[in-house]
């Protein structure tokens, strides 16, 4: 084990870009294809490693699956997170750019994520005299 | 597993000294690549003796700008370090411990950033 005053050194060289989870994926916007607004990276689904299992040496180190989002208004206010089965997936073969925001190469339209929005559109906003064509 | 699960969880050697909490988790764009984008493989922790969490990430940035912020941040954040998941022995529900021997790297993300 390295002192912890020394100065530290540079971890070894990686191929690919760094991502850090926190400072660059969560909570950013999710836009779909065409620009238009998803939802926001509330979590991350990892694939592993079991909990509470010693790693044997050399194991492959785990990968994202998916880009996790739902209602977490409520736990992030009291704590806690909502119940993994609560939460939607987007997975991650579907997202093309991470930037300033998350760009996905797929429409928002027919993902979970935007169920939401598509039942208040279909449901309250086209029943109002007017509501179901755009404004002229 | 979810991640939000591992961010804020204390950090133990191989001995069961504290060193510090799950800061963030750092990952690198080489796994199996798919269509769009390469899996994100899990690269190591970084671990914050002093802070369960990171804000905007001033200590593993060259940003010095507005300086205040700057100097508080890289100060609440001191002392932070990277450790690859080769290090990392055990993932549990309450703590992550490290393997004996690990080794501490810089957070540092890019040649200007602060160690």
């Amino acid at each position: 084990m390295t002192s912890a005053s020394a100065p530290l050194p540079r971890a070894p060289k990686v191929g690919g870009r760094i991502l850090d989870a926190q400072l660059h994926l969560m909570d950013r916007q999710v836009l779909d294809h065409d620009g238009v607004p998803v939802t926001t990276v509330d979590d991350l689904e990892v694939s592993g490693p079991a909990l509470d299992v010693e790693i044997a040496p050399g194991s492959p180190a785990p990968v994202i699956t998916a880009l996790l989002t739902g209602s977490v208004l409520g736990t992030r206010i009291f704590g806690g997170r909502p119940p993994s089965s609560r939460l939607i997936r987007i997975p991650w073969k579907d997202v093309a750019e991470v930037g300033v925001v998350v760009r996905l190469g797929v429409k928002g339209e027919p993902l979970d994520a935007s169920w939401v929005e598509r039942w208040v559109r279909d449901k309250i906003i086209a029943r109002i005299p007017g509501g179901s064509h755009d404004p002229r | 597993m979810i991640l939000g699960d591992l961010l804020g969880t204390p950090v133990l050697d191989a001995d069961g000294g504290r060193l510090g909490r799950v800061a963030d988790v750092r990952f690198v764009l080489d796994g199996t690549p798919h269509q769009l984008m390469a899996e994100p493989r899990l690269l190591g922790l970084v671990v914050g003796p002093h802070s369960a969490s990171s804000f905007m990430g001033y200590e593993r940035n060259g940003l010095t700008r507005p300086r205040m912020i700057a100097r508080i941040l890289r100060w609440r954040h001191r002392g932070s370090f990277l450790v690859l998941w080769e290090d990392i022995a055990v993932v549990g529900n309450r703590s992550v411990r490290l393997r004996p021997g690990f080794t501490r790297y810089s957070t540092a993300l890019d040649d200007h950033a602060q160690a």
